[in-house]
């Protein structure tokens, strides 16, 4: 492959393929997308159809993603994704384990024990190594966050002990 | 309009809105102190405290969040060299020389005077602006909507960080999750993919708190490193500001807060390039220009009272046309529509004294960030030791809590997840997620107008556009010469000062 080829074409080139793509995929799926009226009401008024918009958008897209792509070979930017060290990826990666299992967690054991596995592990893994602070910070500030929203917004958090989410959201998570 | 805004002071004074702009001026001005977590941050993680207050508590609140953290960014500016906030790197150029000079507690007390005067200055001419560009906004019909609506997304897309294109390109993708869910106009289904969850839509919160919060929680985590500063280095030192001091600054915290002002009311622009053109404007009309950046006083009132000058007339385009100005506002955008108050020309109609007593309310609040900030300025000096390693998982906490209590869903939480990574992801490849959270909040608008346009005209668009409604015919004129306009203004100040968004 050519040089000056090599050094353009870069991750706002591959962006604008992905903008283009999805813009045609938005438009061939519109019309299985958007549900049919079941009757025509004011007949011979003129209406904005419910597919219009939509096409609208996806064109949008497909065009300026044409113009993103013979732009991109201009554009001097830097791939920041791409030049994450090993350090900032393990610890994003981490990070999302534990969100994906804090969900089930707050969910089936309630806010507030959830809530404090979470935070002492995070805590632990991101330098922490007073583990009696660590623990005290863990259960107490979920418990204070939990009665605030209780009490002063009014509003549910799931609650401890193990009530009846386990038996009505399993089927969700 | 004036029965409006005598009834909106009766409505504001409220020992129970005090207390609630306290504790959100404390908690902005405890973010803002903390370096890499920012006012936006800060906003989004509260924003869901806002959904379930009286209209009264909830968003005098965030506004209280909103001046907290723009002015706590300037106290590790000042006594550390480390901008607490974008908005305070201009803070940076004088308030470490001063802290030097062992006169720290005068730098934080002359930017506490500077925040809240120019904030106040800007409040003011805010409430006195906002009625009549209300009644005009009120004359306004669908097309007009819909054509200042379109000139709007496309200037916020077009001053927004990064390339022009590629500002474009994020409006569009917010203006297609907004079309998931319902048609605004026959509620028909669209694009919900067979998912219960997103029938009435991609619910608001956890798509805010995902695109605005998590990406900054992720750029924090990159690095382990804990907090390496010593609680000896924030020790506010030095004697106290005199009144001859902030005298000798009063022409310069007018000029900045004019500046400030100005720039609040232009979509797009925001807080950062505001403080660099009150420190540069203060530099030149200066007798002594040589002695900024050695630590002059001028220079932290010129660029605190700039960027907290900001923060008011933002408000002037959201409740009056319903354009949120910034990524700030839009969590604003939030917390009206949260409360069933949809910003726009209607809104200064049906609930004026409403609107006006969160105005007089963020006019107030002035003095309470006057009190709070002084009694604190210690112990926001000390915040910026308190370890990485608990603020990141706590804020988690806060931003899963606050998109659970929504609608108790945990698709819901997904939801929160995907937004991170997407606005994580965005980010790093230099895609700014402000135009697409605009392009979502006000995509139904857009297209509920621009129907009703549709219907109007008969079928006969262009004619009725050109002869019966010559305001939209202008609008949509003039937008492409807006847009290269402010183009070409946001490159120029962007490379004028070096920053970004």
């Amino acid at each position: 492959m050519d040089r000056s080829f090599r050094t353009q074409f870069n991750f706002n080139t591959i962006s604008a393929f992905i903008f283009i793509v999805l813009g045609i995929f938005l438009y061939v799926i519109i019309p299985s997308q958007i549900d049919k009226p079941l009757i025509q009401l004011a007949v011979g008024q003129f209406n904005l159809s419910p597919e219009l918009f939509p096409q609208i958008i996806a064109i949008c897209m497909v065009v300026l993603g044409f113009w993103f792509l013979y732009k991109s070979f201009s554009i001097d930017q830097v791939n920041e994704l791409k030049n994450l060290d090993k350090e900032a990826i393990t610890n994003v990666i981490v990070t999302l384990v534990m969100m994906a299992i804090y969900v089930p967690l707050m969910v089936n054991l309630g806010f507030v024990v959830g809530s404090a596995i979470m935070i002492l592990s995070m805590s632990t893994y991101f330098g922490n190594r007073n583990y009696i602070f660590g623990a005290l910070i863990s259960i107490f500030l979920p418990m204070l966050v939990f009665v605030t929203f209780r009490r002063v917004l009014l509003v549910e958090l799931p609650p401890f002990p193990i009530d009846i989410y386990p038996l009505t959201n399993w089927s969700l998570i | 309009m004036f029965e409006s805004f005598i009834e909106g002071i009766g409505l504001a004074l409220r020992w129970d809105t005090m207390i609630y702009i306290s504790g959100g001026l404390f908690l902005g001005m405890f973010v803002g102190a903390l370096p890499g977590f920012t006012t936006l941050m800060a906003m989004a993680i509260l924003l869901p405290i806002s959904f379930f207050l009286d209209p009264l508590l909830g968003i005098p609140f965030l506004i209280g969040v909103y001046k907290g953290g723009i002015y706590g960014g300037s106290i590790p500016a000042i006594l550390i060299s480390m901008p607490g906030t974008g908005a305070a790197v201009a803070t940076t150029f004088d308030g470490p020389s001063l802290t030097k000079k062992g006169q720290g507690r005068k730098a934080l007390e002359m930017a506490l005077f500077s925040s809240v005067s120019g904030d106040l200055s800007s409040d003011i001419i805010t409430i006195a602006l906002i009625g009549p560009i209300a009644a005009v906004a009120l004359l306004l019909g669908p097309p007009e909507l819909a054509a200042i609506l379109l000139l709007a997304l496309i200037v916020i897309s077009a001053t927004s960080s990064g390339v022009f294109v590629k500002g474009l390109l994020m409006l569009v993708v917010g203006l297609f999750f907004g079309m998931i869910g319902q048609d605004p106009i026959g509620a028909l289904s669209r694009f919900s993919m067979g998912i219960p969850q997103i029938e009435a839509g991609i619910p608001l919160l956890p798509m805010l708190i995902g695109v605005f919060a998590l990406p900054e929680i992720f750029t924090n985590i990159e690095k382990k490193a804990s907090s390496l500063i010593k609680a000896e280095d924030l020790k506010v030192s030095g004697a106290r500001l005199t009144w001859t001091e902030f005298k000798s600054c009063i022409r310069t915290i007018a000029r900045s807060t004019v500046i400030g002002t100005s720039i609040g009311m232009i979509p797009g622009v925001g807080q950062v390039v505001a403080a660099f053109m009150g420190y540069a404007a203060a530099k030149s009309a200066s007798t002594h220009p040589e002695t900024f950046g050695e630590g002059e006083l001028e220079g932290v009132a010129a660029a605190e009272a700039a960027n907290n000058a900001v923060n008011g007339p933002t408000l002037v385009p959201l409740l009056t046309l319903g354009i949120p100005g910034d990524n700030l506002t839009v969590i604003l955008v939030g917390a009206f529509i949260a409360q069933g108050m949809r910003p726009g020309p209607q809104l200064m109609e049906e609930q004026g004294s409403l609107v006006f007593a969160i105005l007089v309310a963020m006019a107030l609040a002035n003095i309470l960030f006057l009190g709070i900030g002084y009694l604190c300025i210690p112990f926001f000096a000390r915040v910026v030791t308190i370890r990485k390693s608990f603020l990141l998982p706590l804020t988690l906490v806060f931003a899963f809590a606050g998109s659970w209590v929504f609608r108790a869903q945990p698709f819901d939480l997904a939801v929160l997840v995907f937004f991170g990574a997407f606005g994580y992801i965005a980010k790093k490849l230099h895609f700014d997620v402000t135009p697409m959270a605009m392009g979502f909040i006000l995509g139904p608008t857009l297209e509920y107008s621009f129907g009703q346009s549709i219907t109007l005209s008969n079928g006969e668009l262009f004619g009725y556009m050109l002869f019966e409604r010559p305001i939209t015919a202008v609008i949509l004129t003039l937008t492409p010469i807006v847009t290269f306009l402010m183009w070409r203004r946001s490159n120029r100040l962007r490379k004028q000062f070096g920053t970004e968004g």
